[in-house]
């Protein structure tokens, strides 16, 4: 009797290891709209006159939100119901959600999620059909074509953006170091006078390993003068590639960023980011290389800000600028969305009604042309935002290939981007060039996947 | 005289319903169970053999998913490490709570408090609140090294570096010893007093009558508590997920937060699903292995 007890539950134990491994239907499995296209007003099924979006974010941004939805509901009588949270995790649950058809009515996309994840558009609604009532000519046509897949405008783009450097020149000052680094040279300057004069613990700049990928492409793009993809082919051979990782692992030696294995003991790594550690806080680390909408968050999250500055761009080659842009996010509508008109009521409302001027510059400086009017009317343009995206926008030669952000590529855990930049920097890798073959091998299978979509 | 009355005839159908009634109270049970256990068990066979996508669907059949479970670093790595996570952690963790709820056996003041202390952690070990403390703890400048400063001494970066982060997911979960404490504290209560007053008599020690007469007698125990914690440690997940990420360098990649890591950071649900069958396997084999070795090692008294 005890055996079969022990066997059963034993059984059982092991049938749980397997039960959520299900799943159904399959890819091109969303269900359609209903009468958004007769152009009648429609209710939702949660009850008339209600929506849902979700949106990732810091807590400024949860705030923009909720005071802006807070409008739309005084304004149309629409109720919006919110799904929001912090970034890690949030693609996760997302491409669950989009995939099981419980995402919400309007969602805030990362770009690459266009391609990645409804790059037959099956998951996004048309917003071209919308045009009656979004307006659509206050978008450039540029980023409406970045947002175009599958000959389907699947989102309207909220904001450009690009990476740049920023600053605590506080601690800059405590090393002796007055101006802002602006060449490589001062970057290796700053890190001899970082570990000389406040020790080993602190650095002038703090990167990820993804953080690491793309100053590495920056340092390509201006050495070489050529884009990292383009028409879906990567145009660097291995021995390029291994110089930028050469020249990464140089900035460690250098003392101007610390390993990973120090960021890591820190407590920095794919389930936290710089800005929630002691080390950024309390300014030990220096300094980021980071998205132009993020200053807000990385100044907030400073014990004191008052250091906290905009860099200059570092033009590492001779070739060209180096860096590039991108459509930084997006809002979409699923086509699970039973009320599509209200929800592109809301979208008009957020990019170029009242709401942008709302939400101001917290998801990065409006592309709208209406919605920036708005921001900048309402004083809603935080400064910090508007010098780092007016640089960023001066300096970039090229932009980014959606395929750049694929989670086979990005992920932290398990992209080829962690891969590589963390076995290098853990010195797994024998020499430069064996990482490079592996970055190399990485990003063309994962553009050949794309391609095939 | 009879005065017996005529027997009441039943339909064949009540008669059935007499006869399975226990049928109709276990419905529930059968429709949970083949709806949100046998299906997605099924289900998840069938993607195994698929190149299952969230979003790209299924473009290929075959065994392509177990050939790359065994043949790719990423995989082969996860399962190394997942049996080095068990190995450690089911004989510590067994031996650590049979010693503890030996020691709660005697009669000292304060047991009670004592046995809650203990089984504390098994209720919240396998928690986020716990896990997040654990990586506070451990980090560089974390309570540990801290107090280790104290006396001198520079404690490693436990979560950055590939050894030891390993042996931070194995002693948060060697440290939830509670509920195995638990069932050997009574196994220990049921072993009869008078085989330890007929060893007293013989002149045994107490270490002779631990291995002689206590280890025997709660074999069946020591048999259960085995059996599941080698299912459980097959299925940890909390722990590297929440304090290390499966970090530094995937040191700490157990089988189950690959899984994770394929459905849902990849959505390779084929692969996750694949790779879930075989940890199934493996587990079964452990455990026929363990079923089958019982009759060596394991007494029961009736």
């Amino acid at each position: 009797m005890k055996k079969a007890i022990a066997l059963a539950l034993a059984g059982v134990m092991s049938v749980g290891l397997l039960a959520g491994c299900g799943s159904t239907g399959n890819s091109s499995s969303a269900s359609t709209g209903t009468d958004a296209a007769t152009g009648e007003t429609s209710t939702t099924s949660s009850g008339a006159g209600s929506l849902s979006i979700s949106w990732w974010g810091g807590d400024s941004r949860h705030t923009a939100y909720q005071n802006a939805l807070a409008a739309f509901t005084e304004e149309t009588g629409i109720q919006v119901d919110t799904h929001y949270g912090a970034w890690s995790g949030w693609e996760d649950q997302t491409s669950a959600a989009l995939y099981s058809g419980n995402a919400e009515d309007v969602m805030q996309v990362n770009w690459n999620w266009l391609s990645q994840y409804s790059g037959d558009g099956s998951k996004f609604v048309d917003l071209n059909e919308y045009s009656d009532i979004i307006d659509l000519s206050q978008f450039p046509q540029s980023t409406l074509d970045a947002c175009t897949v599958a000959g389907k405008l699947q989102a309207l783009p909220v904001s450009m953006t690009g990476r740049i450097f920023y600053w605590n020149m506080n601690t800059f000052k405590e090393a002796g170091i007055e101006e802002v680094p602006s060449t490589l040279d001062d970057l290796y300057a700053a890190g001899e006078a970082f570990k000389t004069k406040l020790g080993d613990d602190y650095y002038p700049l703090a990167m990820g390993e993804y953080d690491r990928m793309l100053l590495m492409t920056f340092y390509l793009e201006s050495t070489y003068g050529k884009p990292w993809v383009e028409d879906n082919t990567l145009q660097y051979t291995v021995e390029e590639i291994a110089t930028g990782i050469d020249f990464i692992q140089s900035l460690e030696d250098n003392h101007v960023i610390p390993s990973l294995q120090t960021m890591n003991a820190a407590g920095i790594d794919g389930n936290n980011s710089i800005d929630k550690s002691e080390q950024w806080i309390n300014g030990m680390y220096a300094g980021i290389f980071e998205w132009d909408s993020s200053a807000t968050k990385y100044k907030g999250s400073l014990a004191d800000p008052s250091g906290f500055t905009v860099g200059n761009e570092i033009k590492f080659g001779d070739k060209a600028n180096g860096g590039f842009s991108k459509v930084s996010m997006g809002l979409a509508i699923t086509e699970t969305c039973q009320d599509k008109e209200a929800a592109a009521q809301l979208i008009n409302f957020l990019l170029n009604g009242d709401g942008a001027g709302i939400m101001g510059s917290e998801c990065g400086i409006p592309n709208s042309a209406s919605g920036l009017a708005a921001a900048e009317a309402a004083g809603a343009v935080d400064e910090l935002v508007l010098e780092a995206n007016t640089k960023v926008m001066q300096f970039v030669d090229f932009q980014l290939d959606p395929t750049y952000e694929s989670n086979d590529l990005k992920a932290n855990p398990g992209g080829v981007y962690t891969d590589v930049f963390g076995g290098y920097s853990y010195g797994e890798y024998t020499d430069s060039t064996e990482a490079a073959t592996d970055l190399y091998d990485g990003v063309t299978e994962a553009l050949e996947d794309a391609a095939k979509g | 005289m009879s005065t017996a009355s005529a027997p009441v005839r039943r339909s064949p159908f009540k008669k059935w319903c007499d006869q399975n009634t226990g049928l109709f109270f276990l419905i529930p049970w059968i429709l949970g169970f083949l709806i949100f256990k046998f299906y997605p068990f099924a289900s998840s066979l069938y993607y195994s053999f698929t190149d299952m996508n969230f979003f790209k669907g299924i473009r290929e059949y075959g065994i392509m998913n177990y050939i790359d479970i065994f043949t790719e670093k990423e995989t082969r790595t996860a399962l190394l490490i997942t049996f080095k996570y068990a190995f450690i952690t089911v004989p510590l963790k067994l031996v650590f709570a049979l010693f503890i709820a030996y020691i709660l056996n005697f009669k000292i003041k304060f047991v009670n408090l004592f046995r809650t202390v203990y089984y504390i952690p098994s209720i919240l070990g396998g928690s986020v609140a716990i896990a997040v403390l654990w990586r506070a703890l451990f980090r560089d400048t974390g309570v540990i090294n801290t107090m280790l400063g104290f006396f001198g001494i520079q404690g490693p970066d436990w979560l950055a570096d590939r050894t030891w982060a390993l042996f931070i997911i194995c002693l948060l979960r060697v440290w939830q010893f509670g509920s195995a404490m638990v069932l050997f504290l009574a196994a220990l209560k049921g072993v009869s007093v008078d085989l330890y007053e007929a060893a007293t008599i013989d002149g045994a020690s107490k270490t002779r009558q631990f291995f002689s007469i206590t280890v025997p007698m709660i074999t069946p125990v020591i048999f259960y508590n085995l059996v599941t914690q080698i299912a459980q440690a097959f299925q940890e997940f909390n722990g590297p997920y929440i304090i290390t990420g499966g970090g530094p360098r995937n040191s700490t990649t157990l089988v189950a937060l690959l899984v994770y890591n394929y459905a849902f950071k990849e959505n390779e649900m084929g692969m996750a699903c694949a790779l879930a069958w075989v940890m199934f396997v493996i587990v079964m084999v452990l455990t026929v292995i363990a079923f089958s070795s019982q009759k060596h090692w394991v007494y029961y008294a009736d």
